[in-house]
């Protein structure tokens, strides 16, 4: 018996998974001339369910930008469909698909002299006549969408004299108050500082956990992303696409696959990417807590892994001693000890040393 | 924001009373100075008036201040509409080689007899008027739409600027070919013309130059939303619903027939066109089109009624070419813009 047809529960969730935005056998790329196609991926399904956050994930020149901007309508696509609501995204017009999708490009807009209100007010364009006449309702909207990216008290600073990062909240804004089914927006961290990154992350996370918003982002922000996706497009350099929850994806090991580069690893215990040098040889390292932590660092910067097992380990042996000032680094030399006051004497003395041993 | 717009009819209201004010200087000022209470009787034909006084105000001055109105509205909203389009600060129809077409244009039509055997326009006969104003549109509009169809993909304002350069020179070469091969008489009829000057339109030709202007900028008058997305560029316009090319056709046929009608009748005028929306933004603070094409369109009236002022040089019997006085405060301007714009602030920055 199929159950499912029984519990009403099983029901909303069955409904809730019906995608919002899906492609069959999507082939994307680029047309150069009349003939001649530079096809970037083939054979895509994906799904986008109505009150998701999914972040589109992938080496650099994969061809995040080509997906999204085909799957917003402003690339054609090569073969296959992108459905929208069931719908074929070609059958829609360019005004009905302002009104199910906004965006928010790459590329920082090179406009001054507006206020931060006239340019969010752009996102009432497909709703306004030939003469963009504003109704109160729309002004209304204007100032909602400004207050769910927290500028509320910004409606009349001046677009370039904005920060970066207040920049990119203004055009998310924008593409807000035009009350889209679904923001697609294209690395939208890639021109900020680390605090913005980590700003608009939030931002996108909150609109669709508080708000209900279905949000589509490319990023290069892997660890952000981790922590606030629903689920990954994970992109490769092929041009194939595997869907999942992050931590699935790392679990199986297609993460780290996809990401594979000379040096550089995936350290799963940690989650993050991590270089991994010619290794310059072992250290004991003898002391815990915070200090340990941090030395451990600065090892790893000069090439020197960590041996966690004492018994076992040959190489050179550290001590961390407290001092009255902070702390006192013991190096065990042949032929005596040697004292360093800071991490920055250290690790001089260690380059040295490796340098001289090769 | 009612504060805001309170202070923007203001500075409408100063700049109608600027236009007036040069207006006014332009009719009285000139070789002979005649004063402005005489004006005003040679304007309403009132008796007691010196027949001479009379005949320069009606059939040389006013002529000819009205079409330093027209082509300085024509010009300065082809140059903003260019400057959005391409969203470059120094697009204009003159230093993208627009000017150059129309050139190109009238120059077939007045030169062109000779080597195609008479197939042409018949010359700058009053008849052939409207022909001229169409020969340069048309030669304006090729060239902006194949810097339209190239430039679409490039990215750096100076690569436009290149090609805008090239299009000039190109154009300039078959012009010369022209030269080459043409009678002397018409020659000079096309030498003459291109040095530009607002004095040389008739009543009869005003005819054909005012409605053409007036139906030019009459279109513009439905773009200011289109122009308004197209300063986010292509991609958001059409993200917002917009028709991007239907857009795209429309300031083209606007702005090459504007550069198009003004080049026909005065000669290719440089500077008025870049520097006039610079000045528009700066004065309203503004990037909104809502507000910049009737500040640009009365901001290029004063300026172009301003210069042919100076090019009177008053009580001087020399007449200086528009484009000598409008090159010399233009380019400076211009080198202004490009420092600036090195300093590291963007495009459209006031």
């Amino acid at each position: 018996m199929d159950r499912s047809e029984t519990q009403p529960g099983v029901d909303i969730v069955q409904r809730m998974k019906t995608p919002l935005l899906s492609t069959q056998d999507l082939k994307i790329g680029y047309t150069n001339g009349k003939s001649s196609h530079k096809v970037v991926a083939s054979g895509l399904n994906l799904q986008l369910i109505e009150g998701e956050f999914v972040c589109l994930v992938g080496p650099n020149g994969a061809g995040k930008s080509t997906l999204l901007r085909t799957l917003t309508g402003l690339l054609p696509a090569l073969e296959g469909d992108v459905l929208l609501d069931g719908k074929k995204l070609e059958q829609y017009t360019r005004k009905e698909l302002a009104n199910e999708i906004s965006v928010v490009l790459t590329s920082p807009i090179e406009v001054g002299a507006m206020t931060v209100t006239e340019l969010v007010a752009m996102g009432r364009f497909p709703f306004t006549g030939l003469f963009d006449r504003m109704s109160a309702k729309d002004w209304e909207i204007v100032h909602q969408s400004l207050e769910l990216v927290g500028l509320k008290d910004f409606e009349k600073r001046m677009i370039h004299k904005l920060s970066d990062g207040e920049r990119q909240k203004v055009m998310i804004a924008r593409a807000l108050a035009q009350e889209p089914r679904i923001l697609v927006l294209d690395e939208p961290t890639a021109y900020l500082d680390l605090p913005g990154r980590v700003s608009i992350m939030n931002l996108m996370h909150e609109l669709v956990v508080m708000h209900g918003k279905t949000v589509l982002t490319s990023t290069h922000d892997l660890d952000l992303a981790m922590r606030s996706a629903d689920r990954f497009w994970l992109m490769s350099q092929q041009g194939e696409i595997l869907q999942g929850a992050p931590e699935d994806l790392v679990l199986s090991g297609d993460f780290q696959r996809i990401f594979a580069r000379d040096r550089i690893s995936f350290d799963l215990m940690n989650g993050h990417f991590s270089v991994t040098g010619n290794s310059a040889g072992e250290v004991c390292l003898n002391g815990g807590g915070e200090v340990r932590v941090w030395t451990e660092r600065a090892l790893q910067r000069v090439g020197y892994s960590v041996n966690e097992d004492r018994d076992t380990c040959t190489g050179l042996r550290i001590d961390i001693a407290p001092d009255q000032s902070g702390y006192l680094w013991v190096l065990e030399e042949e032929g005596g000890t040697r004292q360093f006051g800071d991490l920055e004497s250290l690790v001089k003395h260690l380059r040295a040393l490796s340098f001289r041993e090769n | 924001m009612i504060k805001q717009k309170t202070k923007n009819s203001g500075i409408f209201l100063i700049l109608v009373g600027l236009l007036l004010l040069v207006v006014a200087l332009n009719l009285s000022l000139g070789s002979v100075r005649i004063p402005l209470s005489e004006i005003f009787k040679a304007l309403t034909g009132q008796p007691g008036i010196k027949d001479s006084w009379v005949y320069i105000v009606n059939n040389y001055r006013l002529p000819k201040i009205i079409t330093a109105i027209l082509a300085g509205m024509a010009l300065s909203a082809a140059g903003l509409q260019m400057q959005t389009i391409f969203r470059n600060p120094l697009a204009d129809p003159y230093i993208l080689g627009i000017n150059s077409g129309a050139s190109l244009g009238v120059a077939i039509a007045v030169m062109g007899s000779s080597l195609a055997g008479g197939l042409f326009i018949p010359s700058l006969s009053i008849g052939g008027d409207l022909g001229l104003v169409g020969a340069a549109s048309l030669g304006a509009g090729a060239v902006m739409g194949l810097i339209l169809l190239v430039g679409r993909r490039v990215q750096n304002p100076t690569t436009l600027l290149i090609l805008g350069l090239m299009f000039g020179l190109a154009t300039g070469a078959l012009v010369s070919l022209l030269i080459y091969f043409s009678e002397p008489e018409k020659v000079k009829a096309y030498s003459i013309w291109s040095y530009g000057a607002f004095n040389g339109v008739t009543w009869q030709q005003l005819k054909v130059l005012l409605p053409v202007v007036l139906f030019a900028l009459g279109l513009l008058a439905f773009l200011p939303k289109g122009l308004n997305a197209l300063l986010l560029g292509e991609d958001y316009a059409k993200t917002m619903g917009l028709n991007v090319s239907r857009l795209r056709f429309l300031i083209l046929v606007s702005s090459s027939v504007l550069s198009g009608a003004v080049t026909a009748f005065c000669g290719p005028i440089g500077f008025i066109g870049v520097a006039v929306p610079h000045i528009a933004r700066n004065v309203f603070k503004t990037s909104n089109h809502k507000l910049l094409i009737p500040a640009v369109i009365l901001i290029g009236a004063i300026v172009a009624v301003s210069a042919d002022l100076v090019a009177q040089m008053p009580g001087n019997q020399f007449v200086l070419p528009i484009n000598v006085v409008t090159s010399l405060f233009g380019a400076p301007f211009v080198l202004w813009i490009v420092l600036k714009r090195n300093r590291g602030s963007t495009s459209f920055n006031v």
